[in-house]
């Protein structure tokens, strides 16, 4: 009995030390009330057990008035706190009490090869009436541990997100839905093999086309780290948890600009107010799909009434995406609206056939290209719109009938034609050879072999290479490296003219703006923008950024800072977006992200070769929340379905490119080069500081560096850009451009 | 504003740019780096500049600024065909005059393959060969087999192709292909070395001409559109490095037997030369290179956007209404903007020129460039003879390891090409130059090589 009361004891401190960390040390005398309850708890045995129940029920009730009044008053940055706190649940709480039983798979405990990594082969029960149905279903997601070192905080490696993927192969060989877990402050920025923003790319692309019912549930979403796992076909989300593009805490320290030491604490709950992280602003953003209700001050270890909540919505949520995949709308309502409730009247089967697989994949990227498409600032009249779905529509069905219905049978007869001719000529030759001669000796002349020219003609390049008045100042720079390699100082007329921003001496690449490459990498005039009227917004209403976005507009002249063009190389025509620096360092928002979208998907009806060339990107801006994050899954399905259908996906980096747009849509492309100046990466040096404590040699980030971890497919030398892509275009790709 | 040249050369040509300055009333501004101090260009200029090196662009263009110049003179080598040069002089925001022709001329001559490109769309006739790069071995082949063909057709007996680098030049990444089996490996070995060495894989093939006379026609054009020519040089001897030894003005001896007739052979020339020159507008001297076979068929080689060496062994048998021209001065006139002032009919021809360019060199041992500290150096003078050095005669002199050891170069001139033969070989007799190796051993010169060679000029080589 005594003990029992010790128990509770422990546990009211404990609930006591949860406010407090919640709420502060000031919050209605809860530090004094914390030094009582560890009086009693420490001194148990002085007290009679009546004085300590007493003051247990006493207690209690105050704690649970605490409680209420603490979840009254919470705020963002509370809720993060919640979410981080040790005493919250883990996916290992999960496992043991929403799922009837598990095997982890891969790894136990410190024995793995990522444990901020879990996988498992678990068990729902469902009971319908008296019968019970047994569901197989594959559990991934981060542990982020009560404090292990090991488990470094949910933190997932590169290699940790490749076991995931591996995982995820499985369950769709196997057939089983997939109940991700997110619970990550953001991925270790690592850059080792496979690498942080490649692996997650890769993980994105792959789940795109996942075969397989897909459920997440985010406590902790931090970033691309959650990405990783969190393409699926629901999203669920933790009342108490926060799912944000990047931490209170890294956006305070952007937002002061510091590049040491920690930003202060109203900054980080103003950010935290700012970024719209709870489950109800995302909800209302869209970027979830339900909330999964948390008792006050959130769910903990032991709050089991809260699993079992759990557990219905995860059937729930997986028999939503399955029935939504079967053919008779009817029954699938009736079958949903039956499912209220705790109990279930009903048994889904989660199997998917083909037919259905494919009908899964459509409503994902259906759902998918919806998001934040709310957001979006277009000008556009109704007329407009429909002159545009009508404009649309047209060039599908012509291209259509260009490609697949013409073009395949001209195909077919001249693959019928040459083999014919092959056959007959090792037939005919020994005839035909000694007639050819003789024809030679008469008409004195051979017949000109014909053979399709693959020189770049460079007539039009060799005049008029000055274009832009800054590159034309009559001055001269010094070559950083001078003094290593005596190059001697360059006029810049030349450096950025014919030397394509290049020392001819030691090959140092110098920065250049992004007009040189519109005016120097495709054909004279060939440019041709679109979607230029698309703008960045403020769609969080986030504070001072709405003139900073102002000023970026005023002096690039630009709505965004994604360019998305027609130009042609060598006369083949392609389709190419370009992310600038000038504007907000290039990161990506809700306009970037539809921009690349509708930019790829008309290089995809159009039959063309997609060209990324990256300028700079700074990630996904965080002004934007995670309607911006949501750029990662949405141009990364758009990528995938592009690269499927056979086109040429090619990506150009120069100067830098890091975190999220490298972690998707550019890191999951086929062709990935870098020019010699490139700093490619996840992470910063000063990220990858805070979140490892250590420094990386300052070459870390290098094209060199990223070509020897096998994250791109090779270094271009800038004066060689224009050559490099035209024999790129006549050699990689897939079978359904336009000129193949 | 009186004009002031900056003189962004050394040695003989600076000596003879101020002297032709010097003649028109011109100032002019020398530059020096620390190895030439001591040579005669620097003791004869009163205003002068140490600098770096001659290659320096910003070196040079400080100076002109800082001493006011409103014209650079090139002179040859150095700068002299670098385009971007001359576009920098032009172009910057205090503008000088470029003493030589248009920074897009330069270019586009410079560029063989354009040069090629454009002569053969204007009929000119050109070395049998590719006009693009090629990077593709499979096209390479057949382009091989085609242009085979086609020099069969030509009348070459067993045709030989010279694979070369693009990027090439001066003997570098080149090779002779007999045979088509061995054509693809040479091929591919030349594309690795040109990749290697200058970045570009880019080749071309061409024929090659076994037996030539190497002519040259000497234009000259004027801004105001005028153009006149002042005959034609033989330049055949030359070094294995294809570096010109003997000079002879003019090109052809046209008391000798030909397998043709040298007269038409040589208006010819000249006619195409002057076509292309018009084309590009060319309006400074320059010289357009040509190969001559003994059947008398011939190609247009390259095109050089400068004045030359061997400027003066045209000048010693040009005559301007009757006076001795002087390209230098022409060049410098021109490029002020002024005009010609006389026509082709004007210019008359007279006797025969022979120019030695003295070397310390050692010819038996491959040619190779010695240094070394001149003691003595002594000539005879006569009236036939002109001697250009910038080595002074008074005083020991020190050859400077980072250039070119060209000491003189010496011109003499005959009423016939056997007189002036004649007084070569008595030049070269009584030339008399002693020094020292840093070695200590006595400095050898191609005194015996130049003596060798005289016999051999006019013949096909």
């Amino acid at each position: 009995m005594q003990i029992e009361l010790h128990k509770k004891l422990k546990e009211l401190l404990e609930t006591a030390e949860y406010i407090r960390d919640i709420k502060g040390e000031k919050f209605f005398g809860i530090g004094s009330l914390i030094e009582r309850v560890s009086e009693y708890h420490e001194n148990f045995y002085d007290f009679s057990p009546g004085e300590v129940k007493k003051f247990i029920q006493e207690t209690e009730r105050k704690l649970n008035v605490l409680i209420e009044e603490a979840e009254k008053s919470l705020t963002p940055y509370e809720i993060v706190k919640i979410t981080r706190h040790p005493q919250r649940f883990t996916l290992q709480d999960i496992l043991e009490n929403v799922y009837d039983s598990y095997m982890e798979l891969g790894g136990e405990g410190e024995i793995n090869i990522d444990p901020a990594i879990v996988c498992a082969k678990a068990m729902l029960i469902r009971k319908v009436g008296k019968n019970y149905y047994f569901h197989q279903v594959m559990v991934i997601g981060h542990e982020k541990g009560h404090g292990e070192e090991y488990r470094s905080g949910g933190s997932a490696k590169p290699w940790g997100n490749e076991k995931a993927l591996r995982y995820m192969q499985m369950a769709e060989t196997e057939g089983i839905p997939i109940h991700f877990f997110i619970f990550t402050p953001g991925a270790y920025p690592i850059e080792d093999y496979p690498g942080a923003a490649q692996q997650i790319a890769r993980n994105l692309y792959y789940m795109a086309k996942l075969k397989v019912p897909t459920v997440s549930f985010i406590s902790e979403g931090g970033s691309g780290g959650a990405e990783a796992i969190g393409l699926t076909d629901i999203r669920l989300m933790a009342e108490k948890g926060y799912y944000s593009v990047i931490s209170p805490e890294g956006a305070a320290a952007i937002e002061a600009k510091l590049k040491e030491g920690r930003p202060p604490r109203e900054l980080v709950e103003k950010c935290a107010r700012a970024l719209k992280l709870t489950a109800k602003d995302n909800l209302e953003l869209g970027t979830i799909d339900r909330i999964i209700p948390e008792p006050p001050l959130g769910a903990r270890r032991k709050d089991f009434a809260f699993f079992r909540r759990l557990k219905t919505e995860l059937i729930r949520a997986t028999d939503e995406v399955v029935l939504q995949t079967r053919n008779l709308k009817l029954l699938r309502k009736y079958a949903l609206s039956k499912q209220e409730g705790e109990e279930f009247k009903f048994f889904v089967n989660w199997e998917l056939d083909a037919d259905e697989v494919e009908i899964l994949l459509e409503n994902r990227a259906k759902k998918y290209r919806k998001m934040t498409e709310w957001a979006l600032c277009e000008p556009k009249s109704t007329f407009k719109c429909f002159l545009d779905l009508g404009q649309t529509i047209g060039r599908k069905i012509k291209n259509e009938l260009k490609f697949k219905v013409f073009k395949p049978g001209h195909k077919t007869f001249k693959k019928f034609f040459e083999e014919l001719s092959n056959e007959s000529s090792i037939l005919l030759k020994p005839v035909s050879d000694p007639v050819k001669n003789v024809y030679n000796l008469i008409v004195g002349k051979k017949v000109k072999p014909k053979f399709p020219s693959t020189i770049l003609s460079d007539e039009s390049h060799f005049y008029n290479i000055y274009n832009i008045p800054i590159d034309l100042e009559d001055r001269t720079v010094t070559c950083p490296q001078a003094e290593k390699y005596g190059c001697p100082d360059l006029w810049v007329p030349d450096l950025y003219g014919e030397f394509c921003g290049v020392c001819p001496n030691c090959g140092y690449h110098f920065p250049l703006s992004y007009k040189w490459y519109l005016e120097n990498i495709f054909d004279k005039g060939s440019v041709k923008t679109f979607n230029d009227e698309i703008a960045s917004g403020n769609p969080l209403k986030f504070e001072g950024y709405e003139k900073r976005l102002k000023k970026a507009r005023e002096t690039t002249g630009l709505n965004s800072a994604l360019l998305s063009f027609e130009a042609k190389i060598g006369g083949i025509s392609l389709i190419a977006i370009m992310l600038i620096a000038d504007f907000r360092g290039g990161t990506v928002g809700v306009a970037e992200g539809e921009k690349f979208i509708r930019a790829i998907e008309l290089a995809k009806i159009t039959r063309r070769p997609f060209l990324a060339l990256i300028h700079t990107t700074g990630g996904i801006r965080i002004h934007e929340g995670t309607l911006g994050l949501m750029q990662m899954p949405r141009c990364t399905m758009a990528v995938r379905d592009y690269v499927d259908a056979g086109g040429l996906y090619i990506v150009v980096y120069d100067n830098n490119s890091y975190a999220g747009p490298v972690a998707s849509f550019l890191g999951s492309a086929p062709y990935q080069f870098a020019l010699k100046s490139t700093r490619l990466g996840f992470a910063g040096p000063r990220v990858i500081r805070e979140t490892t404590g250590q420094d990386v040699p300052p070459d870390y980030h290098s094209a060199e560096n990223a070509l020897k971890r096998g994250h791109i497919q090779g270094i271009w030398d800038r004066r060689e850009l224009r050559k490099k892509l035209f024999s790129a275009l006549l050699t990689m790709g897939g079978k359904n451009l336009y000129y193949r | 504003m009186k004009e002031k040249v900056l003189i962004a050369n050394r040695g003989e040509i600076a000596l003879r740019i101020m002297e032709a300055c010097e003649e028109l009333g011109i100032d002019y501004v020398a530059v020096y780096t620390k190895e030439d101090e001591a040579s005669l260009h620097v003791k004869k200029a009163k205003e002068k500049y140490r600098i770096s090196d001659y290659r320096d662009m910003n070196d040079l263009l400080a100076v002109a600024d800082e001493s006011k110049c409103s014209a650079i003179h090139p002179g040859y080598g150095f700068l002299a065909e670098d385009f971007r040069f001359a576009r920098r002089v032009v172009m910057r925001e205090r503008p000088l005059i470029f003493i030589g022709p248009s920074w897009e001329a330069i270019r586009d001559l410079g560029n063989k393959l354009f040069m090629k490109r454009v002569a053969k769309e204007l009929g000119i006739p050109v070395i049998p060969g590719t006009t693009e790069p090629i990077y593709n071995e499979i096209e390479a082949e057949l382009k091989a087999e085609e242009l085979l063909e086609e020099l069969r057709e030509l009348g070459f007996e067993n045709p030989t192709l010279l694979v070369k680098a693009v990027a090439g030049g001066g003997g570098m990444g080149i090779e002779e292909v007999k045979d088509m089996e061995e054509f693809r490996p040479v091929f591919r070995r030349i594309r690795a070395y040109a990749k290697r060495l200058f970045g570009d894989e880019g080749i071309i093939i061409e024929g090659k001409i076994p037996e030539f006379q190497h002519l040259e026609v000497q234009l000259l054009g004027s801004k105001k559109g005028e153009y006149v020519h002042f005959g034609t040089r033989n330049c055949t001897i030359q070094s294995p490095f294809r570096q010109k030894r003997v000079e002879l003005a003019p090109g052809f001896h046209y008391k000798k037997e030909y397998q043709f007739d040298p007269q038409k052979v040589e208006a010819q020339i000249i006619k195409h030369s002057l076509k292309l020159a018009r084309h590009f507008g060319y309006n400074s001297v320059g010289t357009w290179e040509w190969l001559v076979t003994p059947e008398g068929k011939f190609y247009l080689m390259e095109v050089n956007t400068r004045i030359q060496v061997e400027n003066e062994v045209s000048a010693k048998i040009s005559f301007v209404k009757g006076k001795q021209v002087n390209l230098i001065k022409e060049q410098i006139r021109i490029a002020f903007g002024e005009k010609l002032g006389y026509k082709q009919e004007d210019i008359t021809f007279k006797g025969t020129s022979i120019e030695f360019r003295i070397i310390a060199e050692d010819t038996q041992r491959g040619f190779k460039p010695l240094s070394g500290t001149i003691e003595k150096f002594k000539w005879k003078d006569a009236p036939w003879l002109t001697v250009r050095t910038h080595v002074p005669r008074n005083e020991p002199y020190t050859i400077p390891t980072q250039f070119d050891p060209n000491l003189a170069l010496a011109i003499v001139w005959g009423e016939n090409f056997e007189e002036a033969k004649k007084r070569g070989e008595k030049f070269l007799d009584n030339l008399v130059i002693k020094g020292k190796t840093p070695q200590g051993e006595p400095l050898i010169t191609n005194i015996t090589f130049l003596k060798q060679s005289l016999e051999k000029v006019y013949q096909f080589l």
